[in-house]
């Protein structure tokens, strides 16, 4: 295995692995709450994204490859990425479908039957669940890469077979 | 001045007091571990303390529930952060203070 | 009743200093990493004193709550990779 893999379950414990076990999904939960009240208290898109990809990466120093993969894959990660920037373009786009300019709130007052700082409202809303996804992705799959180095931990022997031949 | 602001002092200067004991063990103790001791429990009671004297000054409301969070919190990360360095000092072979050291 | 709680945050201020000789100071890394992670825990105490001051404290919660977390896992990051180094 290589290295980074390989360090993690040398250095494996009973009690962080139990502690981060119980913390994880509140931290999560934390995540969420200031993606919500990003337009009264600090936070926003940006930074909920940031706690929600911490929080991963707790998940994968404490638990390994194996099970983190179980819950986000990096394939998983790469979609959720893209996913987040259809979201904030898309929004965009449909403002700019319904004959106003581009990430123009107002206009989706027509489709939703809200007046007009209402529409504005939750238009931001949307815009920030979008930056959310694509940041927790971009932070979770940029921390494999570079701790992993491109390499996973099951195909190491099939680079090693191919050089050798 | 009342019960609960006689209380939310009195809370916060033990919080002082116990952060102010941990700071002077982190500086003064012979080795590594002898000062995890200190930091360790020194400052979680410390937090916990100060952070009670806090919520006790905003009284019930959103934002004193909000501060017991963040101090039930610190009560259970900052231990297990402290053995997760400590077990790390062990197996990198840091040596424990021995009593033969000193010449006296 | 401010009086008090700025008189408060400046002795941890204090504190603060004396915590950051055992960061420069410190003989090795691992005394390095457990005073840093004291001074986050001093941090945010001085944050809510801060909140306080200003008369806004629901605006430093989430701050303050969101640097416990990072001091915590930055405390589990770095001891983890310290362990396997074995030097």
């Amino acid at each position: 295995m290589n290295g980074f893999a390989e360090m993690i379950i040398k250095t494996e414990d009973i009690i962080v692995k139990t502690i981060a076990r119980i913390l994880i999904p509140f931290i999560q939960l934390f995540s969420l709450y200031v993606i919500m009240h990003g337009h009264y208290s600090p936070g926003g898109g940006f930074q909920g994204g940031v706690i929600m990809g911490a929080s991963l990466v707790l998940l994968f120093l404490t638990h390994g490859y194996e099970e983190s993969k179980e819950r986000m894959s990096e394939k998983a990660a790469i979609l959720f990425s893209s996913t987040g920037v259809l979201i904030y373009s898309g929004i965009g786009l449909l403002c700019l479908l319904l004959l106003g300019n581009y990430l123009d709130y107002g206009r989706l007052s027509l489709i939703l039957n809200v007046d007009l700082a209402h529409a504005r409202s939750l238009g931001i809303l949307g815009v920030e669940i979008g930056v959310g996804f694509a940041v927790m992705a971009v932070m979770f799959s940029i921390f494999l890469d570079i701790s992993t180095g491109g390499i996973e931990p099951g195909e190491e022997k099939k680079n090693e077979k191919a050089s050798t031949r | 001045m009342s019960f609960m602001t006689v209380l939310s002092i009195l809370c916060l200067l033990g919080g002082f007091f116990f952060f102010f004991t941990a700071t002077i063990g982190l500086l003064r103790f012979p080795d590594f571990f002898t000062r995890l001791h200190a930091t360790g429990k020194g400052d979680t009671l410390a937090v916990f303390l100060s952070l009670l004297g806090l919520a006790f000054y905003e009284g019930i409301s959103l934002t004193g529930l909000k501060i017991l969070i963040i101090a039930i919190f610190m009560f259970i990360a900052q231990p297990t952060a402290t053995h997760a360095i400590s077990r790390a000092g062990m197996r990198s072979g840091v040596k424990p203070w021995m009593k033969e050291n000193i010449e006296s | 009743m401010d009086y008090f709680f700025a008189a408060v945050g400046l002795c941890l201020c204090m504190l603060v200093l004396l915590a950051l000789y055992r960061v420069v100071f410190g003989p090795g890394i691992f005394n390095r990493v457990a005073a840093i992670s004291a001074i986050g825990t001093k941090t945010l105490v001085i944050l809510l004193i801060f909140g306080l001051l200003y008369q806004r404290i629901d605006m430093f919660i989430d701050i303050s709550m969101v640097y416990a977390l990072l001091n915590f896992i930055g405390c589990v990051a770095a001891a983890k990779y310290l362990e396997s180094r074995q030097e």
